[in-house]
């Protein structure tokens, strides 16, 4: 045992040097971070700088340029290339649901199917070259914007109306491709006929899309005390308000008829006609890629122009020895619309219109005589029959 | 020869002081470093993605719909009313909660102990079953039979004034009038009389052992000073609730305990009481054996025994499972969302639509968080209150 006075000296001693081990390690530790950061920094700026290059190029100069394996390795790391990392992971990843019949459900076999897979389905097979290879992602409605902003989806087609705020938050948004408006379904016992009729009425609607943040606005510029009842799950919803807890259901109108469908008293129930809104229901991609949004539209472009000219899946190998100059440049069989410098096979087309179809044929597997049972007039129809259906030209 | 490195002749390296100092400096710098690294990662995304983020959105008035609460909302209201009005939601289902959820937990605790066979069983078979199924099956289960009621205009209807259906329980309730305050502070008079009632005739029976109906003396004093109020005063209007005009029949005034909130308070009650059924079951088995026998041999009988020798010591084990529990009731209500009750989560996952969403899920963390200490600094006071007199 040692005096206690060396032992004070010995522990004063030890607590100096392990204060001054301290500042030693705490500035080594700051000198660190600084130097990395730096070093972070001068990474970031050269990357920068690579893409504004890699921008300013055109890019076929771009192409050209390649034997250089060292600069082709740059722009790769240096650009966020959505399509190479779905290329080397052999996948699509498709953000959608698995609740609502014709849009997006689950058939008996277990399979994912509807109008909104089939979407994705083309955007594989375009990319991929079989329709097959997706990662399906189902997420809750109020998840769609949070799910997009990560980046760790490619593709987003789940009911979702393009809207200048989610335009701006969560992602670019390709063509239009189903038209829709909000309205409300109710029991007709209650043998009311227009939404104005809904005062002091209980109404289901699920969380995080836009016919409830429509149903507030309506039921303020209509001075209607309409009490909402919001729950997370479309399936949920439609629980309550078949079980009478509510007396309206509001969601895009189209969606009832799929509703009605599984309902074991359809007659007991009436869509009001009133549309208290607008929605474009619409595939989108994340924000930050350029190119990838490019395919996106091109794809639905593609699907929407074969049902124009007249390609199906059926007669899809026939019409590459059309004569029609238009028909062959959708399939690659002479010309191009831009296929291959945006990093596609000329003949994407053939793949995707063989193995999902043309717009036309994914409706009515869908939504239309095959599917749900909801005909195709008026906005949904192609341009050339006075609809809306209508994409930039394929040249 | 004594140096810094080497004081006293020992190795630094195996100075006790040293490793002490070294140790706590080794474990800031990893936590720091993985909460920095956490909130660079956060920064550089939210900056490289341009995923928007900043709190000015909360004056801004929010347009969302919240389907009931406990104060006025209207859809034009702000941001952040919007937000207070979910979070009293969660509170109100928290407290409902955590008071009915100890109140049932205590009788199947105690009667898992108890000598009567089925009781024991049955209490058993009770925790063993609400405990092992996952809170969400039982809400969506709750949330079925409550659908399976007749709608609003088919409901039950009991002495006009009592409605059951889908929609919820509606009851008559009482809404304050002009006498209000005064009254209310003659019930306060009232509960602090029979409190103090309660603590001298509960002393003076067990000094004297002269029956002293400590419990019947406090109620007494606070119903007769109440009721005395009542009719002094007139401070209170019955409310029943009514139906409205109109094709739907729905029903208004009085009070309204939904079919979402019910089915939810049901779940949560349900689940967590099993769980405190077996911490009071654990609590009271803590207390020796001959701490019963001692009671018994002083002559108190089984209840009185319970409430001043077992109890008293049975808290001081029970309370820290408890408050956890407490915590867990708080944070499972966020599972409201999938039976249409309009609680934090459910309301800022509407929110998160048009508003930043990591600003608002930064928000309903810290809010929890918030109610969280809270119940644990109510807990830890208590603790101390009750915990050995020069122990620990």
């Amino acid at each position: 045992m040692k005096p206690a006075k060396t032992r004070i000296r010995q522990t004063a001693a030890a607590r100096t040097f392990a204060a001054a081990f301290a500042v030693v390690v705490a500035t080594a530790l700051t000198l660190i971070a600084c130097t990395s950061n730096t070093g972070a920094n001068q990474v970031a700026v050269e990357r920068a700088q690579a893409t504004a290059e890699a921008a300013v190029i055109d890019r076929n100069n771009a192409i050209a340029e390649r034997d250089d394996a060292v600069a082709r390795a740059e722009i790769a790391e240096a650009s966020t290339n959505r399509l190479k990392t779905i290329q080397d992971r052999g996948t699509l990843v498709c953000a959608t649901g698995n609740d609502t019949p014709g849009f997006y459900f689950l058939d008996e076999e277990g399979n994912t199917i509807g109008f909104d897979v089939d979407l994705c389905r083309a955007v594989a097979a375009a990319v991929l070259g079989n329709a097959d290879a997706i990662d399906y992602r189902f997420i809750d409605l109020s998840a769609r914007g949070p799910a997009l902003q990560s980046g760790e989806i490619d593709l987003l087609n789940m009911t979702t109306t393009w809207t200048s705020t989610r335009d701006i938050n969560w992602g670019n948004f390709a063509p239009v491709m189903f038209y829709d408006g909000q309205g409300f379904m109710t029991t007709k016992s209650l043998g009311i006929e227009s939404a104005t009729e809904l005062d002091n009425a209980a109404v289901c609607v699920t969380a995080g899309t836009t016919s409830e943040l429509n149903l507030a606005d309506f039921s303020r510029q209509h001075n209607l005390n309409i009490q909402p009842t919001v729950f997370e799950q479309d399936d949920t919803t439609v629980s309550a308000y078949h079980a009478g807890q509510c007396d309206a259901i509001t969601t895009d109108r189209s969606i009832f008829t799929a509703y009605i469908e599984e309902f074991d008293n359809p007659d007991e129930h009436l869509v009001l006609p009133d549309i208290i809104s607008e929605e474009p229901l619409t595939p989108l991609v994340p924000h930050g890629d350029d190119a990838w949004f490019d395919i996106v539209k091109i794809v639905m472009a593609g699907i929407i122009y074969a049902e124009a000219y007249g390609v199906d899946s059926d007669n899809v190998d026939a019409m590459a020895d059309s004569e029609n100059i238009k028909v062959k440049r959708l399939l690659g069989a002479e010309g191009d619309f831009g296929q291959e410098v945006i990093g596609l096979d000329k003949s994407f087309m053939v793949d995707v219109i063989k193995q999902v179809g043309n717009y036309g044929e994914i409706y009515e597997r869908n939504l239309g005589s095959e599917g749900i049972g909801l005909p195709r007039e008026g906005r949904n129809d192609l341009w050339l029959n006075g609809g809306q259906i209508y994409a930039p030209p394929l040249r | 020869m004594q140096s810094i490195l080497n004081p006293g002749g020992i190795p630094f390296w195996r100075n006790v002081v040293f490793i002490q100092w070294a140790i706590q400096i080794v474990s800031a710098v990893v936590v720091i470093a993985i909460v920095s690294g956490f909130i660079v990662n956060v920064a550089t995304e939210i900056h490289d993605r341009a995923i928007p983020f900043g709190f000015s959105f909360l004056d801004e008035s929010a347009q969302i719909p919240i389907g009931e609460s406990l104060i006025d909302h209207e859809s034009s209201d702000s941001y952040l009313f919007g937000f207070a009005v979910a979070a009293l939601n969660t509170v109100k289902a928290s407290v409902f909660g955590v008071i009915l959820a100890t109140l049932l937990g205590i009788v199947i605790g105690v009667s898992r102990l108890s000598r009567n066979w089925i009781l024991s069983r049955l209490a058993l078979v009770y925790i063993e079953t609400f405990r092992n199924i996952p809170l969400l099956i039982q809400l969506l289960f709750w949330f079925l039979i409550v659908l399976e009621l007749p709608n609003v205009r088919e409901g039950y209807i009991y002495f006009d004034a009592v409605y059951l259906n889908n929609s919820g329980l509606y009851l008559p309730w009482v809404s304050p009038m002009g006498g209000f305050w005064p009254w209310a502070i003659l019930s306060f008079v009232g509960i602090v009389g029979a409190v103090y009632a309660f603590k001298y005739l509960a002393k003076r029976e067990i000094e004297t052992g002269q029956p002293s109906y400590p419990i019947i003396a406090g109620f007494a004093i606070f119903f007769v000073l109440t009721i005395v109020g009542l009719i002094i005063f007139s401070p209170l209007e019955i409310v029943i609730p009514e139906r409205q005009e109109g094709p739907f029949g729905r029903l208004q005034g009085g009070a309204r305990l939904t079919g979402s909130f019910f089915a939810l308070l049901l779940g949560l009650v349900v689940y967590t009481s099993a769980f405190i059924a077996e911490i009071v079951r654990a609590g009271i088995q803590s207390v020796s054996r001959g701490q019963t026998e001692a009671a018994r041999s002083l002559g108190l009988n089984t209840n009185a025994g319970l409430r001043y020798v077992i109890f008293p010591q049975a808290m001081r084990v029970i309370i820290p499972p408890l408050i956890s529990q407490y915590l867990n009731l708080t944070k499972n209500s966020s599972l409201a969302a999938a039976i249409g009750y309009p609680d934090l989560v459910s309301v800022t996952s509407t929110m998160v639509q048009i508003a930043p969403a990591i600003s608002l899920i930064g928000m309903v963390m810290v809010t929890y968080l918030a109610m969280s200490l809270f119940y644990s600094a109510v807990g830890n006071i208590y603790n101390r209150l009750t915990k050995y007199a020069g122990v620990g």
